[in-house]
């Protein structure tokens, strides 16, 4: 079982982190309201074109815990704003370049609330003209993600693999991969030779992805996924999950007793939606998502995420 | 609305309307009267016409325009397109540009040539490369007027991007006069309109 410090000192520790996280927040947002204001100058008079999109979910297990107990659900809202330039290169090839800014607010679990920006090149090829042609694009982004609870702050590292094919207006096929890492800030050892860095992330997700217009202004879309990689699962102490764990860290995010395990695990998940869209800018939409993770340590869990979403291109 | 052509002083107008199934009015369907004495258009011109981009459209969505026309592709967007289109009729490729600088296309066969654009996806427009010079395009009112006929027989028929059957099936006999106005009304069959939607539901592959 872990060996924790007294809650008075990890407490003091964990308001020192929290008020980083504002710190850091607030700089984020500085720095990200300021980029925003010139890029959306710049799309005035440039090949910009920015998007926004909101929504609200309800996860059923923030955590990933498996003990009934430990489960908690939470509502989020989240927003995001997005603008991106494409470069044409020729024989097919454009690049694109970009970054979004977006943040997230919990409606228990304050301390998960967050703001990120990232910035996103892309190179993308098309066999042909039109809208019919196959297509595949190699993509890497690289971002930063500042919450309320600054244990988890992290800087995140994606590359990812696309391609598909649309094979006519009513149906949309297309397969992803992506290979994410999230460096968080370490933390201290609670148990001697065992790390604190329980934030940290290193996962590899395939999906394939399937869409269908069922008229001019419906989309039903379905996305397979499975994931194998570093998942972070919040509970009280267990014996089971300690000595399968790669890191351990208090999560005060979820409460004074709770503690974040590190764990290597596979999820397997769908995800289905329905679309509408009232303008040719804005999609209406609503989703269902389930996820069933097997994790080291005997430690399976699952959860659902219903969502509504809105959606708007420029 | 088309006119040219006319040889006489004394010209004939043809009015049409065009509904659907459920008698709703039927915008940008292209009429079309082809004389059956062709020597009635032997005086038609090619005028230079355009189609815009708009908001990421093709405005308007459908163009007709007479054989041997030239068509300018001005870019009023503040991004920039690359239209293209492969159709049997026209095959041709504007690389990405912005502004109005484009050099004209000359549309030279008749037939259907349909517009995109290789960056955005969902733009779609359609040019009908007419054979005779009369012709022209319902409004949101399902109401179009070809005026300037010369009096005589033609075939008139209807064109739509979205017509469920050939334009070969609704082909009339009619005799235009200079007396009065000839009005025919179309009740024609279209099939859902569908195109790539702009904005996807599925969680996106990425950036274009």
């Amino acid at each position: 079982m872990p060996v924790v410090r007294p809650h008075v000192q990890r407490d003091a520790l964990a308001g020192r982190a929290s008020e980083r996280g504002h710190a850091s927040a607030a700089t984020l947002g500085a720095f990200a309201a300021f980029l925003a204001l010139g890029a959306t100058s710049f799309a005035v008079h440039a090949d910009w074109t920015p998007a926004i999109e909101a929504g609200v979910r309800h996860d059923s297990n923030v955590g990933n815990a498996q003990p009934t107990p430990d489960i908690v659900s939470d509502t989020v809202v989240g927003a995001r704003v997005s603008m991106f330039q494409l470069f044409p290169l020729g024989a097919g090839y454009s690049m694109t370049v970009g970054g979004d800014l977006s943040g997230e607010s919990f409606h228990r679990l304050e301390g998960l609330n967050n703001a990120s920006l990232q910035a996103v090149f892309a190179l993308k090829k098309k066999w042909g003209l039109g809208a019919f042609t196959p297509w595949a694009r190699i993509g890497a982004s690289a971002g930063r993600v500042d919450y309320r609870d600054g244990d988890r702050n992290a800087w995140v590292y994606r590359a990812t693999l696309a391609s598909g094919r649309r094979i006519d207006a009513r149906w949309n096929l297309w397969a992803d991969y992506a290979y994410e890492r999230r460096a968080a800030n370490a933390q201290e050892e609670l148990v001697p030779g065992l790390s604190g860095d329980a934030f940290s992330q290193k996962s590899h997700t395939l999906g394939a992805n399937l869409e269908y217009a069922m008229n001019a202004g419906i989309l039903l879309t379905l996305r397979l996924l499975g994931r194998h990689g570093d998942v972070v699962s919040t509970t009280e102490p267990s014996a089971n999950i300690y000595y399968a764990s790669r890191a351990l860290a208090e999560d005060p995010a979820f409460g004074p007793e709770d503690y974040a395990y590190r764990l290597v695990g596979t999820s397997y998940g769908f995800r289905v939606g329905v679309g509408y869209s009232p303008t040719p800018h804005t999609l209406l939409g609503c989703g269902f998502e389930r996820l069933d993770t097997y994790a080291q340590g005997g430690n399976r869990y699952g959860k659902s995420i219903p969502e509504i979403t809105w959606d708007y291109v420029f | 609305m088309f006119v040219c052509g006319t040889t006489l002083g004394y010209a004939g107008e043809l009015r049409v309307v065009v509904k659907d199934h459920r008698g709703k009015h039927v915008a940008d369907a292209v009429v079309l009267a082809t004389p059956l004495d062709p020597k009635s258009a032997l005086r038609a011109k090619t005028p230079l016409d355009a189609v815009d981009q708009v908001d990421k459209q093709f405005v308007p969505y459908v163009k007709p325009v007479f054989v041997g026309s030239k068509i300018r592709f001005p870019n009023s967007d503040h991004i920039r397109h690359q239209v293209y289109s492969f159709s049997p009729a026209k095959k041709f490729e504007l690389p990405l540009y912005g502004g109005t600088d484009a050099p004209p296309v000359v549309f030279d066969k008749p037939g259907v040539v349909v517009l995109g654009c290789n960056i955005h996806d969902w733009m779609v427009g359609y040019i009908y490369v007419s054979e005779t010079p009369f012709f022209a395009k319902t409004e949101i009112a399902g109401r179009a007027s070809i005026e300037g006929l010369p009096p005589g027989e033609y075939h008139v028929r209807l064109w739509h991007p979205s017509m469920e059957h050939g334009e070969e099936t609704t082909v009339r006999r009619v005799t235009v006069t200079a007396e009065r106005p000839t009005t025919l009304e179309w009740e024609l069959s279209l099939k859902p309109s569908l195109r790539v939607p702009r904005v996807s539901g599925a969680p996106s592959p990425g950036y274009p």
